[in-house]
């Protein structure tokens, strides 16, 4: 399948951070307390890529713009950083108020070799809510780091159990926090529409994140669902080998009605459940949502000026997907570009690939698999998107060529320095709305 | 003669090592003074080991009595790092490419400078365009193997895509770890590629203090760049600064002279003209001294000997200064009249409107200094201080250039001086010691600390605003803008908890940690026997 095209594999505008990058992971945990046994710059690095300039989403509690770290010097690479980390450790349990605390461990503690787990271990054995994972930056991308960090929590703090299960329980494994930059809104849809199908969910990210109690109920879940392409489908194996719990794969994140209806039918015919109160609230869902598309249907049909027709998404492979299928399929616009950066493993990218193909009635796409900016911007700058204006869902990096196409550009990924994100999303019954909104409010404002 | 920079060498000494800089230390501005022993470290670089030092020793240090007393904090947290300085330094070029040799991460913070770049190109009058950094993107088998193949390649395609006329390699951790010979591999792509490959030894763990990163990123330029056999230009003058508006050639221009801005959005022309110029001058001796040093040193180019550009003492001498080395001193003091009533009725009437009113800096160092004159200036209060570093001494030792003393003797004491690196834990206790209506802030991660605790934060992103006369109207104005944000700080600190502990939050000392870290194993025992009650 198709492999990175530079022949030196360096990246010019970078679409993601490493694997310490994941210390984002930790933050979108209620209580979650991240500690880097990094160098100075490397929390630094990750906080600009995946949070500040990613919609610029802040954070809260002890995460994100201000994590506790071992700064590792030169000394600590010389004679060994283990005392200094003990000693981060130990001030950061008394400071900073936490349940959950993940220890993570760069580039210069891994080449080092520092003993990460036996200083760990001691707090651990005191009783601390504590664990460690081995995220290396040059491990790879911050979606890599995820799933490592998610592992480390599962293993070093949610551990063994063989209880019983909870029927319509399910453990949610959706977005990457903060690397998709509208997590929080997204996260809010997606567990409304669980919750109002009648599963019950262990959300375990974002503002409805139950904190370490809720990851401790995550043996207890009937079932997995993931919700991406290929990120999560790591932690679901994991979990089914551990604790015997199956999992449901849905690639695509659902915009719209039809996707959305269709996305409960599968969760809820996986769990079992009855289907009176789902079957309900997709009736009263999809009545509100033709309410508002017939509205939108006027402006739509009418509008004398011109609009954006054929679209390029440049993102990672669960939104380039979800905005691709969308777009094509339940608003007729031509997808003619869609650049996938997220570096999925090989061993997925023919998966990914078929997910594009027959994406709408008589629509095919073959996407592209790029992680280097610089040859994104190329392979974008050769496009003819016919005779509109140019759509290109992605972000800042792409801003000089959506500039000289004299396109529309809308910043869904990170880096996105155009874009402030507090509560949006554009996913589910109600996301789809707010992203016509943006991308036809652009369009008619010229910007 | 004071003691060279050595253009020789491609790794430049650490601040700690050259400057005896500090990154945590509290008390009185005046004792800081006292401790830094400008004067005889001055003379020291000056190879006039006199001893004179009569402070800032700590106890024990023996024979290295000269080192200024530093705490040493436990807990920190996330801060920049060299390499991240070097980026937004040598990364903000329009012409030369810079190649991050490293893991991906490393590069994480490229969308941040590509913000600022395009900020400072705006201001600057030049064409907007996205920043071009290579990142090698280095995996876990260039970490076993060597990547030097890889870093090969990148300077290939550096030179293929974008033709630039430089290329400067940074070094990371990981790769100053496992050892890369960029030197080598500098040297030997050189004549290949046909423009200078300049090696910058910034890895992050080198230097305590990412400020090293400034001096790394200024050594390359140097070295490499600066033309050896420079043609005066007559009215040229070196204006080291990073993004921010043009505001120098306003107040130069009356001088006849004209800016070169350096390194920050400059091309390659600028910085080789750099020798050409009658003199260097900074809005921040943090920043510039190592540059304007190496420019007197090695290419004769006069530095700047005077305070600060900020609040009218300063601004009035460092015109005085130039004045002096252009030959127009008559003029300058008549512009320095008129300026100072052209802007004297608005900065009463501020005056008027910020009685009563506290402020609170949070910045690099030098430019705290500069930013609290302009404060002062402006009859606002105060009473402490956030230094994200210390340094005792500059590289220049320039006489005029103490920028804390200058401070300290122009506008009095600032009781609650506090050295400490972007370290938010420390606010709860820092404004319960020192009360404020606002900060001014650089650097990530304070401002969000202080708007829980109910302050609002002017982010200087534009540092050039205080600078000179109108920077006071300026820092003014905007101010006025920043106070009624407090109703919105107000909101959040009736609504927002602290991240920390009680514990913490009951402590009265920030460096508490460090003067009795046996209180951390006594608040943990507790919250154990809390827990298992």
């Amino acid at each position: 399948m198709a492999e990175t095209k530079t022949k030196s594999g360096t990246i010019v505008h970078p679409h993601y951070g490493c694997t310490v990058g994941a210390a984002y992971t930790v933050a979108a945990i209620k209580g979650g307390v991240p500690i880097a046994n990094c160098g100075p710059g490397c929390m630094y690095k990750q906080f600009f890529l995946i949070s500040f300039d990613n919609g610029f989403q802040g954070s809260a509690g002890a995460g994100g713009g201000n994590v506790p770290s071992a700064n590792v010097g030169e000394n600590d690479i010389v004679f060994g950083g283990t005392q200094k980390l003990d000693d981060l450790i130990k001030s950061s349990l008394a400071v900073l108020k936490g349940d959950l605390y993940v220890v993570l461990t760069g580039c210069s503690g891994e080449l080092i070799g520092d003993d990460v787990e036996s200083v760990v271990r001691k707090y651990q054995e005191q009783g601390f809510p504590i664990v460690c994972a081995e995220t290396g930056g040059f491990k790879g991308t911050n979606l890599t780091g995820h799933e490592i960090v998610i592992e480390s929590i599962i293993n070093q703090y949610v551990g063994d159990y063989d209880g019983e299960k909870e029927q319509g329980l399910v453990n949610l494994w959706f977005d990457v926090p903060y690397f998709h930059q509208n997590w929080r809104g997204d996260y809010l849809e997606i567990v409304r529409i669980l919750r109002a199908s009648g599963l019950k969910v262990n959300v375990l990210f974002g503002p409805q994140s139950g904190g370490a109690k809720e990851w401790k109920n995550i043996p207890k879940a009937q079932f997995n669902l993931v919700i991406s392409p290929w990120v999560g489908l790591k932690t679901a194996k994991l979990l089914e080998r551990k604790y015997g719990q199956p999992y449901l794969h849905i690639p695509e994140i659902p915009i719209g009605e039809e996707a959305t209806t269709a996305f409960i039918r599968k969760v809820v015919e996986f769990a079992g459940i009855n289907k009176r109160k789902s079957e309900a609230f997709i009736k009263e869902e999809s009545q509100l949502y033709y309410y508002f598309l017939e509205h939108f249907a006027e402006f739509f049909s009418e509008y004398w000026f011109g609009l954006p027709s054929q679209f390029a998404v440049i993102g990672d492979s669960a939104y380039t997907l979800a905005y691709t299928k969308f777009l094509a399929s339940q608003i007729g616009m031509i997808p003619v570009k869609q650049i996938i950066t997220d570096n999925p493993p090989p061993r997925y990218r023919e998966k990914i690939a078929e997910y594009f193909h027959n994406i709408a009635e008589d629509v095919s796409v073959e996407p592209e698999f790029i992680e280097d900016g610089y040859l994104v911007e190329e392979s974008l700058r050769t496009v003819d998107f016919g005779s509109g204006v140019p759509l290109i869902l992605g972000t800042t990096w792409e801003s000089d060529v959506a500039a000289e196409k004299g396109g529309l550009l809308i910043e869904v990924g990170p880096p996105t320095t155009e874009e402030v994100t507090i509560n949006k999303t554009y996913i589910g019954y109600r996301g789809a709305f707010t992203l016509l909104e943006r991308i036809y409010s652009a369009a008619v404002g010229g910007k | 003669m004071a003691k060279k920079i050595n253009l020789e060498m491609t790794s430049v000494e650490n601040r700690e090592m050259r400057l005896g800089t500090i990154i945590a230390w509290d008390g009185a501005a005046s004792e800081l003074v006292e401790e830094s022993d400008y004067e005889g470290r001055k003379e020291k670089k000056k190879g006039n080991d006199i001893h004179a030092q009569k402070h800032g020793g700590c106890p024990g240090n023996g024979s290295k009595a000269c080192r200024l007393c530093e705490l040493k904090t436990p807990l920190n947290q996330q801060t920049m790092c060299a390499n991240a300085i070097v980026e937004c330094q040598i990364g903000n070029l329009t012409d030369c490419i810079l190649i991050q040799h490293s893991p991906i991460g490393c590069a994480a913070d490229n969308a941040w400078f590509n913000l600022a770049f395009k900020m400072g190109l705006t201001r600057r009058h030049k064409p907007v365009q996205n920043l071009r950094i290579f990142c090698t993107n280095l995996l876990e088998k260039d970490m076993v193997f060597g990547a030097s193949d890889k870093l090969r390649q990148a300077i290939r395609d550096a030179k293929e895509r974008f033709n630039p006329k430089a290329i400067f390699i940074s070094m990371a951790c990981a790769t100053a770890i496992i050892g890369e010979d960029i030197d080598s591999i500098a040297d030997e792509m050189e004549p290949e590629v046909g423009v200078p490959i300049i090696p910058l030894h910034c890895e992050g763990f080198r230097s305590k203090h990412w400020s090293t990163g400034f001096d790394i990123s200024q050594h390359g330029v140097a070295q490499k760049i600066v033309n050896r056999n420079p043609k005066k230009q007559k009215g040229l003058i070196n204006i080291v600064a990073l993004w921010g508006t043009d505001y120098f050639t306003d107040i130069l221009k009356p001088l006849g002279l004209r800016v070169n801005y350096m390194i920050d959005c400059a091309n390659y022309a600028e910085l080789e003209q750099a020798s050409e110029a009658v003199a260097t001058s900074t809005f921040c001796h943090t920043l510039g001294s190592y540059m304007a040093t190496v420019l007197e040193q090695h290419f004769g180019v006069p530095q700047i000997d005077a305070p600060q550009p900020y609040g009218f003492a300063g601004t009035d001498a460092w015109l005085r200064a130039i004045a002096k080395i252009v030959g127009k001193e008559n003029e300058t003091e008549e512009y320095i009249k008129s300026e100072h009533e052209r802007v004297m009725p608005r900065i009463l009437e501020l005056r008027e409107k910020f009685k009563g009113v506290k402020g609170f800096i949070m910045t690099g160092s030098a430019y705290a200094h500069g930013l609290i004159s302009v404060l002062r200036e402006l009859g606002i209060e105060v009473d402490g201080s956030v230094v994200f570093h210390h340094d005792p001494v500059y590289d220049s030792g320039g006489e005029n250039q103490n920028s804390l003393k200058n401070l300290v003797e122009e506008y009095g004491d600032i009781p609650h001086y506090t050295v400490s690196k972007t370290q938010a834990y420390q606010l709860p206790q820092v404004f319960r010691r020192v009360r404020t209506d606002f900060v001014i802030i650089r650097h990530q991660g304070l401002a969000p600390e202080a708007a829980k605790l109910g302050i609002p934060a002017l982010a200087m992103g534009d540092e050039h605003i205080p600078v000179g006369y109108d920077g006071m109207i300026r820092t003014g104005e905007i101010l006025l803008d920043i106070l009624a944000r407090k109703r919105f700080n107000q909101v959040l600190q009736r609504h927002v908890e602290l991240p920390y502990t009680k514990w913490w939050q009951s402590q009265d000392d920030p460096f508490i940690l460090s003067k009795e870290p046996e209180v951390i194993d006594k608040a943990l025992s507790e919250k154990l026997k809390k827990k298992g009650a």
